[in-house]
């Protein structure tokens, strides 16, 4: 699967920029997915959009984290400490940026391709305003491997979807044959792919601090143990293994041993005692808490 | 035959995972687990705002099964969309049939009493193939405990505070759910409580056997918004049973039956001193006349019943407790 992630400012036609590249797979006999986010600021605001085209049915969903291809839209977005349109760019993804300086090829330390092309000129040229939506969508589709013919389908429909008058719309397409004529080929080499269960390791600790969306009960990997002022400790000499703690705990974190005698999970446990207030023979006693544990 | 005759039958298997976002302590977790357990792993969940929205909190889930959010009015018509798409898929042969997921509604009291009861109207006058797990904790809890639908008689609230001019907190009655439901002839209608878990249990069994519409309202004590120590959730669950205030009983096909009497009431007082949303009726000074109210609601609830349905009942007459 691909993943390509736009980010630009309201205005510059982001979310556009985005389905017109998941048309364009589509209409090439892919699967595609794309949608924008944009918070509740208005025109000129750091604004995101996501596409990701595949082979086989996408069951992913959510924001684009680990992107093959981020689009900049907007150059100065680089340094934008809310956009951060590098994040997670895996060393050789492909940076391609809307700018009118630099070089068209360099990398930086992490190993990220930066691929520098003019949107923004050729835009206010031929169409006379710094809309680069379609500039964007064509200069991404080449590096996707995506056909021309297949991009000019694209921006016809999402253009005439838009209602945009049959003049401007040729503009548009000139603007986008003319961008997609100036990219370079390139094929993008990024280390490996993740599949499974991702899961991000705190280094200090050795404990997961993030767990990939699609693992069912990753809320595991939440301590809540913190929350806990008390711990309830459990006497095995009394205990009967009546279950009752276990029924009791809405937590789910106390199980039972092979005895039914409970076990408690004080990672998780966040201190309610209520196993300590219920325990039918008062096995359950609390102590004040002193372990931290994340 | 049941498969729940004492707490040791409570199932073993754990299908939500600790780590939850919920308060220490939380009623509707009780439930919503003793629910899980008995329905099994094979259920999609479809929610409306409340606090177990918040049980899925991105990129964490404690779900092993699937949960849908919807709109605060929509859940049942989340649940349409999802029963009637399993079974056209199942019809053409593209979903097998051990794949079908059973299609359980879960909202606060909010979506059920309020703003999701038109199309819970509409759910179960269609006959749709669902369960409605309503956690009751009698309030808009997840923002703040302001009064909702299910708010009972002498509570107080965020929106109705007690008052120089109005001391009682609010005054008005809480909704019957119930028998609003009933009113629709469904299948199946239960109350349940976390602290009387057998009854719980022996009522989501009972429910599966119907096609149609099953509705449960839970009991959910709520420590953060009814102010009491989370340690005694499940002893404020059983003090409102015992005391008469949550009375257990199941509707099938309209036809009422209690399922668990508590054949001498103790007075309402034992349950509603303990929570400080009702702190306001024993000081600065004892409200007698507002408690009353509350025992005499209670009481002519049971006397009705008892008449009904031909059982015993000591009710329990307002007496004198000093204040906590």
């Amino acid at each position: 699967m691909l993943r390509i992630r736009f980010h630009g400012r309201g205005g510059q036609g982001v979310k556009t920029s985005s389905r017109i590249l998941g048309r364009a797979a589509f209409s090439a006999g892919f699967f595609a997915q794309d949608f924008p986010i944009y918070g509740a600021e208005r025109r000129g605001a750091p604004v995101t959009a996501f596409t990701r085209i595949s082979h086989s049915p996408i069951m992913e969903r959510g924001y684009i984290f680990n992107p093959h291809i981020v689009v900049v839209m907007d150059e100065t977005l680089l340094a934008d400490a809310q956009a951060r349109p590098l994040e997670d760019l895996p060393r050789g993804g492909v940076a391609l940026i809307n700018s009118a300086r630099g070089p068209i090829f360099s990398e930086d330390q992490a190993g990220h391709v930066f691929m520098r092309i003019n949107f923004t000129d050729p835009a206010l040229r031929i169409i006379g305003k710094p809309i680069v939506s379609v500039s964007a969508a064509a200069a991404a589709a080449k590096l996707c491997g995506l056909r021309k013919q297949h991009v000019e389908e694209a921006v016809r429909e999402e253009l005439s979807e838009l209602g945009v008058r049959d003049e401007l719309l040729e503009k548009n397409l000139m603007l986008m044959s003319e961008t997609y004529d100036n990219t370079p080929r390139y094929s993008i080499k990024v280390d490996e792919e993740r599949v499974g269960a991702v899961e991000l390791v705190d280094p200090a600790s050795g404990r997961v601090v993030y767990s990939d969306v699609f693992a069912a009960g990753n809320a595991v990997h939440r301590a809540t143990g913190n929350w806990r002022v008390f711990r309830p400790v459990v006497d095995y000499g009394k205990c009967t293994g009546c279950k009752v703690c276990f029924i009791y705990c809405p937590d789910s974190a106390i199980s039972l041993d092979a005895e039914n005698k409970p076990v408690i999970d004080y990672e998780h446990c966040k201190g309610c005692l209520i196993c300590v207030v219920e325990c039918p023979i008062r096995a359950i006693s609390s102590v004040r808490e002193v372990e931290i544990f994340a | 035959m049941t498969r729940y005759k004492t707490l040791r039958d409570f199932p073993v298997e754990e299908y939500l995972s600790p780590g939850s976002t919920m308060c220490a302590g939380c009623g509707a977790m009780l439930v919503l687990r003793a629910f899980h357990k008995v329905l099994g792993p094979n259920v999609v969940f479809v929610n409306a705002a409340g606090c177990l929205t918040l049980l899925q909190v991105y990129p964490y889930t404690p779900n092993k099964s699937s949960w849908m959010y919807t709109a605060f009015a929509s859940a049942p018509a989340g649940a349409q969309g999802i029963r009637d798409a399993l079974d056209i898929l199942m019809e053409k042969g593209r979903v097998n049939s051990f794949e079908d997921l059973k299609v359980v509604v879960v909202t606060g009291d909010g979506a059920a009493y309020d703003i999701g009861l038109q199309s819970t109207s509409g759910a179960i006058e269609r006959g749709l193939d669902f369960y409605y797990l309503v956690y009751d904790n009698e309030a808009y809890g997840n923002t703040g405990f302001q009064k909702s639908g299910a708010t009972p008689y002498g509570s107080a609230t965020a929106t109705t505070p007690p008052t120089e001019r109005n001391p009682t907190g609010y005054t008005g009655v809480k909704k019957d759910l119930f028998e609003i439901w009933r009113s629709h002839k469904p299948p199946y209608i239960a109350t349940v409580a976390p602290s009387h878990m057998v009854d719980m249990l022996r009522k989501i069994e009972t429910a599966s056997q119907f096609k149609g519409p099953k509705l449960f309202i839970a009991f959910s004590s709520c420590p953060t918004g009814w102010g009491f120590d989370p340690s005694l959730s499940v002893r404020i669950s059983r003090l409102a049973v015992e005391c008469g205030i949550w009375p257990l009983k199941e509707s099938v096909y309209g036809k009422v039956r209690h399922t668990y009497i508590p054949t001498v009431l103790k007075p309402v007082e034992e349950y509603l001193r303990h929570q400080n949303r009702f702190r306001h009726l024993f000081t600065p000074r004892k409200q007698e006349t507002a408690i009353a109210s509350i025992q005499e609601q209670v009481n002519n609830y049971w006397l009705e019943a008892a008449k009904n349905e031909g059982f015993r009942i000591t009710v329990a007459k307002p007496v004198t407790i000093a204040p906590p």
